[in-house]
């Protein structure tokens, strides 16, 4: 019976004009946003990963130098491009990805890809990740919003029911007929995107994201699943197409477009970022006058010259074995990479404040919920750009230290000794960090899933 | 059309909409997202005024500062007390610490209702002598993550909300006689129902645009001041959101002329919603990538460090030698910081600016000739889509759009410019070391201070114009169906 009430279900469907043309138009759709985001992917990582050879090798090959110019010269730390960034590029592009490793300034993060855009970027990027955010839904309900009602606009409703099948059977057979629909999209979605990198990384490079992308599927999977039982309950609790789509359009325009913008400026206004020029203000003053009983700057410098005497059992500074002037630089970078620390310290637990108040509105928003997952399992989240701006910060300090120490003896630095400076790579977190991450995100997705269960069941007892 | 038949009309329209609780729940909603937006943008207008009077101060603190710290040294006989690297009567001392400049961009009225790009680009820079900046934004803090969210300002509430909440005001026009089983009735009157309908579509259009702007303009003068009220910006942009909203009734006049069903109406009327506001942009931008790729800005940066590396393989070592082996400059020791050190790195500094400078210009000119060629051929899109060009309209006119910003980072590289040559023979004289005067510290060049709200650049009036052309156009299609329906 079940069988029959899908094939009758799909059949229908089938034979209706606009749906055929809306299933062509999304396979063109999906089609375009896998070779948007596979481009993306090719093209940025291996810039990148160029990029990063270069400006290494462009710093091993700077000629003798005093080493505190050369480590002027420095050079960057990219953040590769992710490899599932070819399924969503999340935040990449307003985040940077350039870090200058120099002494005495933490590096920021920098050329986002969005500066340098048209008006067009404001209107999304086209990838699997778009696709299934924002697209999918609309498509999902457009789907479903007369799965029941069009039965009580027909007219059909009492032959059903007086046919020899249970509520239960009706209710599974429709949804079902929905899944398989919906499903074939959601396969698309997922086995493009795995043809692809399978494709580009070979089956060595492709393994170790298995997992991760298992991951992505499944929620994916259950994403999809529960806007279709969404959009059933609806259309069972409304007994009318046309409310049932204007109250699931609403939905989708509320929770994709308005809930996150609208909260993202209450986060805005209820956690005010501090500006640059106070920042500035802030850290100089800490800087020159020291935090707490650390003393100015010249008390601090003269302090380190008297100890380092001390130490080394002299009176002058030019009688020291070692030079000076690379010892005031490292404990400089030290004291004031505290200042540093906590300013942007500061940042961060403000950013992490604003950006719970927008994750947090994904209780109305179960699209939103299904984001912040994606951001998270494809590694284009602002948690793992900080852990990559954290990585290349240690770089930056470790790069100063090896420099400041070799310059305790050399006034030269050649060829020889800048090679022996690490160059730096950045891999994201595994999958365990990104998950544990994602728990908010996982859990909202779950309780919208009861919520839509819920909701269902109550349509059942209302309407059948 | 009589007058006393539009009066009936008009009696009609409201009663209607009224009773079916539309107007109500609808002119609520647009009141309530309009009055979200206003208070959004104006906040965010209100808190780049302050932070341009933070920089104002700051810039008079850093002034008296200095100025105090060059008397000082110049009282007690030229002996500074503190670091050297802190002695401002070394230029290149002053340069790096109290010397760099704040150059800003007066927000525009009109940005309280159009974010555009000041979301992402800077509204003011730090200027130093050493940092180009077109390569390195010193870009306001603000977190990615909200950036990546977007804003919610009158353009998204304009461009994304109200043409939906207008299809839920003019779907179902004709089709709800039909479904009423009014229609036979209209049909039998002596009145034509071609006209009968464009006159309630208008008044429906009529009503909800003026409400509409009944809100805007006083809120608005309001929050930030009416003195926008008397610039072109403001009376274009109400002209092209008007005629924004004139196009989506036209549209629904048509769908209404097709006689589907009002299920079938508001389908179709979502779907061209989508494909115009969604989808013909997301389409555009993967076509102009492709057409137009734009180098990424590190290309720059690796020009600019192979161009350093090149010219301390050859000349550099020279002037590095001479620096460096000077007695002078005492630079071959790293015991204690000497005048002629901080001197020798000036020297080195400066020149190797010059050959940054001057290495990146290719790289550079590539880049924006690549975004400058995006631009235009968005221009010459940008009529597929209402939606994009009223979005690329209303940017122009509060001053957001990324020409604009364009503009303010060239006039900020040219102080820039104007900074080095001011510093560069104070820094960069060996006879002129330590001799950085009060004289001096008050001759530091200033920026000054504007609104980049031109949009001349933009052909606004053809533009619209054009697309009045396709409004009055989709009109006169759906009208001349009506006129000859035969259902």
């Amino acid at each position: 019976m079940l069988r029959l009430l899908i094939g009758k279900e799909l059949r229908e469907l089938r034979r209706t004009t606009n749906a055929t043309w809306l299933l062509v138009g999304l396979a063109l759709l999906v089609g375009l946003a896998l070779y948007n985001g596979y481009a993306y992917y090719t093209t940025r990582s291996a810039f990148l990963r160029q990029s990063q050879q270069t400006t290494y090798a462009q710093f091993i090959a700077q000629g003798d130098k005093n080493p505190h110019l050369g480590a002027h010269f420095g050079f960057y730390a990219y953040k590769p491009t992710a490899d599932l960034a070819l399924l969503d590029n999340g935040v990449e592009d307003y985040t940077g990805n350039s870090f200058y490793l120099e002494p005495h300034k933490r590096g920021e993060v920098k050329f986002r890809e969005v500066s340098d855009a048209t008006a067009l970027r404001s209107f999304g990027f086209l990838n699997v990740g778009y696709f299934a955010q924002l697209l999918l839904p609309l498509f999902i309900f457009l789907l479903t919003h007369n799965l029941f009602s069009k039965e009580w606009e027909n007219g059909t409703i009492k032959l059903v029911l007086s046919a020899r099948v249970s509520t239960g059977q009706l209710l599974a057979g429709k949804l079902l007929a929905a899944g398989v629909v919906v499903g074939a999209v959601v396969l698309l979605l997922a086995l493009g995107p795995l043809g692809l990198l399978a494709w580009h990384l070979g089956p060595s490079g492709l393994t170790p994201l298995l997992p991760t992308y298992a991951c992505y599927v499944a929620g994916l999977v259950l994403y999809a699943a529960l806007l279709t039982v969404l959009g059933g309950a609806v259309s069972l609790l409304t007994r009318n197409s046309a409310l049932s789509l204007v109250v699931l359009a609403g939905f989708w325009l509320l929770g994709v477009f308005l809930v996150p913008r609208l909260t993202g400026e209450l986060a805005r206004r209820t956690h005010p970022a501090t500006t640059a020029v106070e920042f500035d203000d802030y850290t100089f003053h800490d800087m020159q006058y020291g935090v707490g009983h650390e003393g100015t700057k010249d008390e601090r410098r003269a302090a380190l010259a008297d100890s380092v005497m001390a130490y080394y059992g002299v009176k002058r500074l030019e009688d020291l074995p070692v030079y000076f002037i690379p010892i005031t630089i490292e404990a400089a970078e030290e004291s004031d990479g505290r200042v540093m620390d906590r300013a942007y310290a500061a940042i961060e637990r403000n950013e992490a404040r604003q950006n719970r108040l927008v994750q947090l509105s994904a209780l109305l928003s179960p699209f939103l919920a299904f984001r912040e997952l994606s951001l998270h399992l494809t590694a284009t989240d602002l948690d793992t750009h900080r852990d990559f701006a954290a990585q290349a910060e240690t770089h930056r300090r470790r790069v100063g230290r090896i420099v400041d120490a070799f310059y305790q003896k050399n006034t030269v630095a050649g060829n020889a000794f800048w090679r022996t400076v690490p160059q730096f790579a950045y891999a994201a977190p595994g999958l365990g960090w990104r998950l544990r991450h994602a728990t908010g995100p996982v859990l909202l997705l779950l309780g919208w899933s009861v919520v839509a269960v819920s909701l269902l069941v109550l349509a059942k007892k209302i309407s059948l | 059309m009589s007058a006393s038949l539009l009066r009936v009309l008009w009696r009609h329209e409201l009663t209607c909409l009224y009773r079916n609780r539309v107007l109500v729940v609808l002119f609520s909603l647009v009141l309530v997202v309009l009055l979200a937006a206003l208070w959004a943008g104006s906040s965010q207008w209100h808190t780049q005024q302050r932070t341009l009077g933070r920089i104002r101060a700051h810039r008079h603190e850093m002034q008296d500062s200095l100025v105090q710290r060059i008397r000082r040294v110049e009282a007690q006989g030229m002996h500074y007390p503190g670091f050297i690297w802190d002695d401002p009567t070394f230029a290149y001392n002053t340069a790096r610490n109290e010397g760099p400049q704040y150059a800003a961009k007066v927000p525009f009225a009109l940005q309280a209702l159009v974010a555009g790009q000041s979301g992402v680009q800077p509204f003011y820079y730090k200027v130093y002598i050493t940092k180009k900046q077109q390569l390195v934004h010193e870009s306001e803090i603000d977190n990615s993550y909200l950036q990546f969210v977007g804003t919610f300002d009158f353009a998204f509430v304009v461009v994304y909300l109200l043409p939906l909440l207008l299809i839920v005001f003019t779907y179902n026009v004709v089709s709800s006689e039909r479904e009423q089983g009014t229609w036979v009735l209209l049909k039998t009157s002596n009145q034509s129902i071609a006209q009968l309908t464009l006159a309630r579509l208008g008044i429906r259009y009529g009503l909800f645009t003026l409400f509409f702007w009944a809100i805007v303009a006083p809120v608005l003068a309001g929050l930030v001041g009416p003195a926008f009220l008397a610039t072109s910006n403001w009376w274009w942009l109400v002209a092209a959101v008007s005629l924004y909203f004139a196009f989506w009734v036209a549209l629904a006049l048509l769908v209404n002329s097709f006689s589907l069903s009002s299920n079938l109406n508001a389908l179709t009327l979502i779907f061209l919603w989508l494909v115009l506001g969604l989808l013909v942009p997301a389409l555009l931008q993967f076509g102009l990538d492709r057409a137009y790729p734009i180098p990424s800005r590190i290309a720059i940066t690796t020009a600019e460090r192979d161009a350093i590396n090149h010219y301390f393989e050859r000349d550099g070592q020279t002037l590095t030698q001479e620096v460096f082996s000077s007695p002078r400059t005492l630079i071959r020791q790293a015991s204690v910081v000497t005048p002629g050190m901080v001197y020798g790195y000036g020297v080195i500094v400066y020149k190797s600016q010059e050959i940054k400078d001057a290495a990146t210009q290719q790289a550079e000119r590539q880049l924006y000739r690549q975004i400058e060629q995006q631009q235009v051929a968005l221009r010459g899109w940008q009529l597929t889509s209402p939606a994009l060009l009223l979005q690329e309209t209303l940017s122009a006119l509060a001053g957001t759009h990324w020409q604009q910003f364009n503009r303010f980072s060239r006039d900020v590289d040219a102080f820039r410019y104007r900074t080095q040559r001011f510093f560069y023979p104070k820094m960069a004289q060996e006879s002129t070391y330590r001799t950085f005067t009060v004289a001096d510290a008050e001759a530091i060049p200033q920026f000054q201070p504007r609104v980049y709200a031109d949009y001349h650049w933009l052909p606004i009036g053809p533009s619209w114009l054009l697309y009045a052309g396709i409004t009055a156009v989709v009109l006169g299609v759906g009208y001349r169906r009506l006129l000859h329906a035969t259902w």
